[in-house]
């Protein structure tokens, strides 16, 4: 599964969106999720993706394949020892 | 409170019931919604007993916004919304300024509240769900309310523990007749069922213990058996208007609200006493006026706790004098459990039912009466064929805020 499919079934999930309209080119605000919604979305991403996002996620994500792009990237720097702390445990 | 306000709207999501003809038809059956409650709340410790709600379903909640509400505030919207689509009013067609909403809960989010101590200590994890804070919150249920029919005026919330929905009901009628507001969504909703809030008030000593035989007769007012109250989760809701508005509306009419006493007892935080809880239904006589020879039903607080049963009796004598012992009084607490910051709503509902339906229900599981609780409780079986024309409505508190609310048939 990809990155942009693993947040979609997030969405669809746990979020009850319907799964059309959750294109990369979707803007988070078109689909209803505000700051505190992405709150949860960044804690399911954790928990899906076995990350642990320290840093403030920027504001400039703006779309969900800009979502999916920043946990690329996270995964990519927790694969090469950077910044991010990484665990699979939520109690880490 | 000289004039009458009506009420043009019910609702009730209860452990007898989704809707106030399944309740009615309990209650006139004298069936009880006390279970033994399934884990996490009972557990290798112990069995814990609640009347419990069958979750209804409510397309009209968008799923996408469960996620953000306590099951307090899930009971509250559905009961509202029955009550709203009772009252036929289309908020399109009003001034939503003079539109508002009025809830009474005792404990609010609890089982938010509750996940959230889980997470932090149980699990030892620091990420509470960023809904925690307004799941929680005890004015969530009312914001969601008003919210859903977009009501831009007044939006309260009022805890004052088993008191609160007969205070959020009364409030909202004077609101109402203070001409500060022409419709309220007016009611009470609580969801206590969960292992923190069950051994918090189970350390307090006042729970019934389940009754070995038969669990669901553990809740018994007036016995000489009682044990203590059992606690029970739902919401009730009203739709209150000024007497004008709802002629004007062309609506049905279910009952006038017509008395509402508010007094407090200071001798001690839980302890009840005689002349708090009579001095609260003498001034809602005198706000509707009434005297003591109108009523015709009482529906009692009657939580089946030792202090409470026999501190009431002794008030209803005192406002009723020799006059007390003709009067109906019945606790359907005995069937319903004790919905804390609902309950008030709950059994004023009831008591707007009995008035249209020309019935009283019993106080069940009463089989040895306490010598010192010798009024008529009805015990064991609804009654019918009698005059019923105006009925009055106990709620008495923790923290002391007794409110008294009297209903009159239309």
């Amino acid at each position: 599964m990809s990155t942009f499919e693993a947040v979609q079934s997030i969405l669809v999930d746990e979020f009850k969106l319907s799964p059309e309209r959750l294109r990369p080119e979707a803007t988070l605000t078109d689909l209803g999720i505000d700051s505190l919604d992405l709150v949860d979305l960044i804690f399911k991403i954790e928990d899906r993706f076995g990350l642990k996002i320290t840093d403030d996620v920027p504001r400039s994500l703006a779309t969900l394949g800009d979502v999916a792009a920043y946990i690329d990237v996270l995964l990519e720097n927790q694969s090469t020892g950077g910044g991010i702390q990484a665990g699979t445990d939520r109690s880490s | 409170m000289t004039a009458r306000v009506a009420v043009t709207g019910l609702g009730v999501v209860a452990p007898l019931g989704n809707s106030t003809d399944e309740l009615f038809a309990s209650l006139q059956a004298g069936k009880s919604g006390v279970r033994v409650l399934p884990a996490p709340c009972s557990g290798p410790t112990g069995s814990s007993i609640g009347a419990t709600v069958e979750t209804p379903a409510c397309p009209r909640i968008p799923e996408t916004r469960l996620r953000m509400l306590d099951r307090v505030s899930y009971l509250a919207l559905v009961a509202a919304i029955q009550a709203v689509e009772d009252s036929g009013i289309d908020f399109n067609q009003e001034n939503r300024e003079r539109c508002g909403v009025s809830v009474g809960t005792g404990m609010g989010g609890a089982a938010t509240t509750d996940e959230g101590y889980h997470i932090l200590y149980a699990e030892r994890s620091d990420r509470i769900k960023p809904f925690t804070v307004i799941a929680a919150m005890t004015n969530a249920a009312a914001a969601w309310i008003g919210l859903e029919y977009a009501l831009t005026g007044p939006n309260l919330t009022y805890s004052t523990a088993c008191s609160s929905s007969a205070v959020s009901v009364g409030e909202a009628a004077e609101k109402i007749r203070a001409g500060r507001a022409d419709v309220m969504i007016a009611g009470g909703a609580e969801a206590p069922l969960t292992p923190g809030v069950l051994r918090a008030w189970s350390a307090m000593r006042t729970l019934a213990s389940a009754d070995k035989v038969d669990p669901s007769a553990s809740c018994r007012p007036f016995s000489m058996t009682r044990s203590g109250l059992v606690l029970g989760e739902g919401a009730a809701f009203l739709v209150l208007e000024s007497w004008e508005h709802a002629i004007q509306r062309g609506v049905k009419i279910h009952a006038a609200l017509s008395g509402y006493g508010l007094t407090t007892d200071v001798a001690h935080i839980t302890r009840p006493t005689v002349i708090g809880q009579a001095s609260a239904m003498r001034a809602a006589l005198q706000a509707a006026g009434y005297s003591p020879t109108d009523i015709n039903y009482i529906n009692a607080h009657g939580t089946a706790t030792l202090q409470n049963d026999a501190v009431e009796t002794s008030a209803i004598k005192e406002v009723f004098g020799p006059r007390a012992y003709q009067i109906p009084v019945s606790s359907t607490k005995s069937m319903h459990g004790h919905l804390l910051g609902a309950a008030g709503a709950l059994e004023l509902v009831i008591c707007v039912g009995c008035l249209e339906r020309g019935w009283i229900p019993p106080t069940m599981h009463l089989d040895q009466p306490d010598p010192a609780c010798d009024l008529d409780y009805v015990a064991g079986a609804a009654r019918g064929d009698i005059p019923l024309r105006i009925a009055l409505s106990n709620s008495f508190a923790f923290g002391g805020t007794n409110a008294v609310l009297i209903v009159e048939k239309v």
